[in-house]
């Protein structure tokens, strides 16, 4: 049975349109003007329990309101929104208790207070019991390694122990379905990978259902099987992360160090060239001519060092949003 | 114990701490409350002047109380529930299963346990500078008055968090309550004791909640005049109305902040 459904989701907003300076003020405050901006059209879906999904798309794509959505914060223009079997703008408490939202770019922890009296408040929302609460805590705090900080004031803590914290108050109530929208904007390396680690081990102990969205495509290789891709508010692709790469990946990377420093343009005729810096290469070469172009490569050229890997799934992505459709 | 009171206690006490650490901020608040001695200076004055119809004493006690009544009576839910509608912040409260209005009322309730030591030790002061005003009013007046400020309170957090409400239409709405504060100024018996109006003026506004909401309870305090009980029926019907209009913004507004953009 699915627990996440969209089902021909739109969403449509209105836009005042103004224009600059002092006539376009008057005007504005005479007359407004709006257009109709379509964040989402017809997206449609299913994610069943214990899935964990990528949700990719560029700026405005539409991933935030198609979040806002399936959480019951935004009502759809049209077409069908359904999480556990509930209709998630009906708020009704059996759903709300059961999904959670992490905004990597908005906080709810309490900023002058120590993280620990926002997960006081939040155990007595959920009505979680007093034991149980600190058995979560303690256990998740261990998890994310942030047990000193608990009782730190939330606005003297780092983005990355912010951030954290603000998956230890979201998670508190155990929910089943975890829309989580960029948690690890902005974040370094060590944090990122201390956040995915918890949310991977989280979903796997729990069953929850995941969909994820992100800049940062070693989030979704990490913790997605399966992507969602969305531009200009339309659905591109639907699939498992090798599917993607296969249909839309048709190249591999190769990587050349060499002895001496190359002219520029001589590796022209072998592919694409992506990135050139006297002795290093980086090439895209369809995967047709892929033995050839390598035996010509070292051929021609002193090679100290060869290697051929899948392109960057950054690239891969890029190129689809690039092209605008699929 | 209902999940409901387990909440609003859990609430109470991290807001609590909360109001703490702006406890600098709460006692310029209480200061800027101040305004009730201007006017006890005066009418004093005036009244030393033989201008008026009570003494020296009767109007300070008379404005101690007022003081006290609105200082219990201060709201800011406007401010509070439009800022959450301008950041963001109120998609977090509607994600979680407690209809964010408690959050609020227990921010003010919380605010008082703050403000109160502070009101303790003006009332100190106000004891030394005015010998002899502060009388203790007896067990009923004094739990009436209480009553009825706690009503007044109740009203003013509706029509504040009503007006907050309106934040899903405008921009900024909470200017609006501005209206709401500048008639209880000159109808609540802020400016003078309501007795010393005209008495067409005392019955045009008499089932207006503005009489109602310092003046009934700085009369059971002062006794400076019998209060009129019939001022718990005004204000529990105003109460009644203003409840049912923040239940009706609430649903139409969040069905419209949710089509604009959470």
């Amino acid at each position: 049975m699915s627990v996440v459904v969209a089902n021909r989701l739109s969403k449509m907003y209105q836009v005042a349109e103004k224009e600059p300076g002092l006539a376009g003020t008057l005007r504005h405050f005479v007359a407004r003007r709006y257009k109709q901006i379509a964040a989402v059209r017809e997206v449609s879906f299913e994610l069943g329990e214990g899935e964990i999904v990528g949700f990719l798309g560029p700026n405005g794509a539409g991933k935030t309101t198609t979040l806002k959505m399936l959480t019951g914060l935004l009502y759809p223009t049209s077409g069908r929104a359904q999480v556990l079997g509930y209709v998630p703008h009906e708020r009704r408490s059996g759903f709300l208790k059961q999904i959670t939202l992490v905004m990597g770019n908005k906080a709810q922890l309490i900023w002058d207070l120590p993280v620990l009296d926002t997960l006081r408040v939040n155990a007595a929302v959920y009505e979680i019991p007093e034991v149980e609460y600190k058995k979560r805590v303690a256990q998740f705090a261990e998890m994310l390694a942030i047990e000193d900080i608990l009782t730190q004031p939330v606005r003297k803590l780092s983005l990355g122990q912010r951030m954290k914290a603000e998956l230890l108050a979201s998670l508190l109530h155990h929910p089943r379905v975890l829309f989580l929208d960029e948690p690890t904007l902005g974040l370094d390396v060590n944090a990122q990978v201390a956040v995915r680690d918890f949310v991977r081990s989280y979903a796997r102990e729990r069953g929850a259902t995941v969909l994820l969205t992100s800049h940062y495509m070693a989030d979704i290789e990490a913790l997605a099987e399966r992507v969602i891709l969305i531009h200009e508010g339309r659905l591109l692709f639907d699939g498992g992360l090798e599917t993607l790469l296969d249909r839309f990946a048709p190249y591999k990377e190769v990587r050349l160090d060499l002895a001496e420093p190359a002219p520029a343009g001589a590796f022209d005729a072998y592919g694409e060239v992506v990135d050139f810096e006297g002795r290093s290469v980086r090439l895209l070469v369809t995967k047709e001519r892929l033995t050839g172009v390598v035996a010509a490569l070292l051929e021609r050229f002193e090679v100290r060092d060869l290697t051929v890997d899948e392109p960057p799934l950054e690239e891969v992505i890029g190129r689809i949003f690039a092209a605008g459709a699929v | 114990m209902s999940a409901l009171t387990a909440k609003m206690r859990t609430l109470l006490s991290v807001y609590y701490a909360y109001m703490l650490e702006y406890r600098a901020e709460i006692v310029f608040w209480v200061l800027g409350g101040l305004v009730p001695f201007f006017f006890m200076a005066a009418w004093s004055e005036a009244a030393r002047q033989g201008h008026t119809a009570y003494t020296p004493g009767e109007y300070e006690r008379y404005f101690f109380a007022v003081f006290i009544a609105r200082q219990l009576a201060i709201v800011w839910a406007n401010w509070t529930f439009s800022d959450w509608v301008r950041t963001g912040k109120l998609s977090f409260h509607l994600l979680q299963p407690l209809d964010p209005a408690w959050r609020i009322l227990a921010d003010h309730a919380a605010e008082r346990g703050v403000r109160l030591p502070m009101l303790a030790l003006i009332g100190f002061v106000f004891a030394l500078l005015f010998p002899g005003a502060l009388v203790w009013p007896g067990w009923a007046p004094l739990l009436l008055g209480l009553a009825a400020s706690t009503l007044a309170f109740l009203l003013s957090f509706l029509v504040a968090y009503s007006v907050g409400l309106l934040s899903f239409w405008f921009e900024d709405a909470t200017e609006i309550f501005e209206l709401w504060y500048v008639l209880m100024l000159f109808f609540s018996g802020m400016l003078a004791p309501l007795s010393l109006y005209p008495e067409a003026v005392q019955r045009a506004v008499y089932y207006t909640p503005f009489p109602h909401l310092v003046y009934l309870p700085a009369s059971y305090w002062s006794g400076l005049e019998p209060a009129d009980p019939r001022g718990f029926a005004v204000l529990g019907f105003w109460t009644l109305v203003f409840f049912a209009v923040a239940r009706l913004l609430w649903r139409a507004g969040r069905r419209r902040f949710s089509a604009m953009g959470a």
